[in-house]
């Protein structure tokens, strides 16, 4: 066999990544149905996993919450695009941005996030790896981590080079503020309900491990 | 660790694919551009690596040799576009065509395809892999010609997205396409160091 110099890189495929504004124009040209949920990840067109009973009910509460207590204080998003950058257009579940106008105009970028809250189930790998090193990379000061599942927050603060420095778990009789508005506290157990097929059992013991 | 049922497969996230028809929308939108050189594989949109001089010359002789020796019996576009299906298009080096009238409405399709060839030098693993079991769902016969290795790899007889046959024909040893046995071309006419 005649290995002539062949770099082993130029064997994998390059997929062609889209920028936002590629990204917005494939929505303009109606290239998307109106009901697919889809978002831009590093320049990936990703499908976002249907949304199941405990994190729609999750999202929900924290919606609520935040709409009543932040009001005429922060805009509270849900379910609505953050562009981080020219390659970034996540749909996190709850963005709670600075009050100011224009958002019509452009979609919020990271200097306008006061706090990411993304209600995780069945993507929670997905949510952590993939999702919260793009916010830290984007300056993100503050997001958390809804663990359905485990029935408690991971808090994430003070982004450096697209890592968090720091974090902390909540548990479920634990109490939680955003940084931003240190005076609003939600104990997580009243946000996180759990599986009602596993409640009641304690077979979880939640914040045990990991 | 609380492992309550959570498919491990819902972790990965899934690429939105694209059909044939939505990979031309987004030609038309101005988003991929006319210069750009893209495929869709799978529903998923690949830049096409870019040509090396020796990818070009073998490209350009096959085109050459098969034009003037196929007048008026087959068409030869060279990378033109080939629906393989709804979510895959691609471009091979050069697609040898039963003659139709009707290709400036429609898209060739595998059923129109009498040979392909493709060139291979950097992206040999791509073709053979990927492509390869493509073109299996239907195209009668694909040529791999390696350059590395100057010979080429001829695949017959596609049953289920699999060649059934195939052969390496070295740069010395001789090969038509089967739908042209009168076509007959020498390896190393085309593929030498």
């Amino acid at each position: 066999m005649t290995t002539t110099a062949v770099p082993a890189q130029t064997f994998t495929p390059t997929r062609r990544r889209f920028t936002v504004d590629e990204f917005l124009a494939m929505d303009q040209a109606g290239i998307f149905h109106p009901e697919e949920r889809v978002e831009l990840l590093d320049g990936e067109i990703l499908i976002m996993p249907p949304i199941g009973p405990p994190h729609a009910d999750g999202t929900d509460q924290f919606d609520d919450f935040f709409k009543f207590s932040l009001r005429g204080r922060a805009r509270v998003r849900v379910q609505g695009p953050v562009q981080l950058d020219d390659l970034n257009l996540p749909v996190p579940d709850i963005a709670v941005l600075r009050l100011r106008d224009g958002y019509h105009r452009a979609h919020p970028t990271p200097a306008d996030v006061l706090l990411i809250v993304e209600v995780s189930d069945s993507s929670l790998r997905r949510d952590r790896d993939a999702k919260l090193s793009l916010y830290a990379a984007a300056g993100i000061p503050e997001v958390w981590i809804a663990n359905v599942v485990d029935r408690q927050v991971e808090a994430f603060h003070d982004p450096v080079d697209g890592v968090y420095q720091s974090s902390r778990i909540v548990p479920a009789d634990g109490r939680i503020s955003p940084r931003a508005f240190p005076d609003v506290v939600l104990t997580v157990g009243e946000f996180l309900l759990g599986d009602p097929g596993s409640e009641g059992d304690e077979t979880g013991a939640p914040g045990t491990d990991s | 660790m609380t492992t309550t049922a959570v498919p491990a497969q819902t972790f990965a996230p899934t690429r939105r694919r694209f059909t044939v028809d939505e990979f031309y929308a987004m030609a038309e939108a101005g988003i991929l551009d006319e210069e750009e050189r893209v495929e869709l594989l799978n529903g998923e949109v690949f830049v096409m690596a870019p040509m090396g001089a020796a990818h070009a010359d073998i490209t350009d002789l096959f085109d050459d040799f098969f034009k003037a020796s196929l007048r008026g019996r087959a068409r030869v576009p060279v990378q033109g576009p080939l629906r393989v299906d709804d979510t895959t298009l691609l471009f091979p080096d050069l697609a040898v065509l039963r003659p139709r009238t009707d290709y400036r409405r429609r898209l060739p399709e595998p059923e129109d395809v009498l040979l392909l060839i493709e060139v291979s030098d950097s992206s040999i693993r791509r073709d053979r892999e990927a492509k390869l079991s493509r073109y299996a769902a239907g195209i009668p016969e694909v040529w791999i010609a390696n350059v590395p290795a100057c010979h080429v790899e001829a695949f017959h007889d596609p049953v289920d997205g699999t060649y059934q046959s195939s052969r390496i024909v070295p740069a010395d040893g001789r090969i038509s396409p089967r739908a042209f046995p009168d076509v007959e071309l020498t390896v190393g006419d085309f593929l030498f160091e």
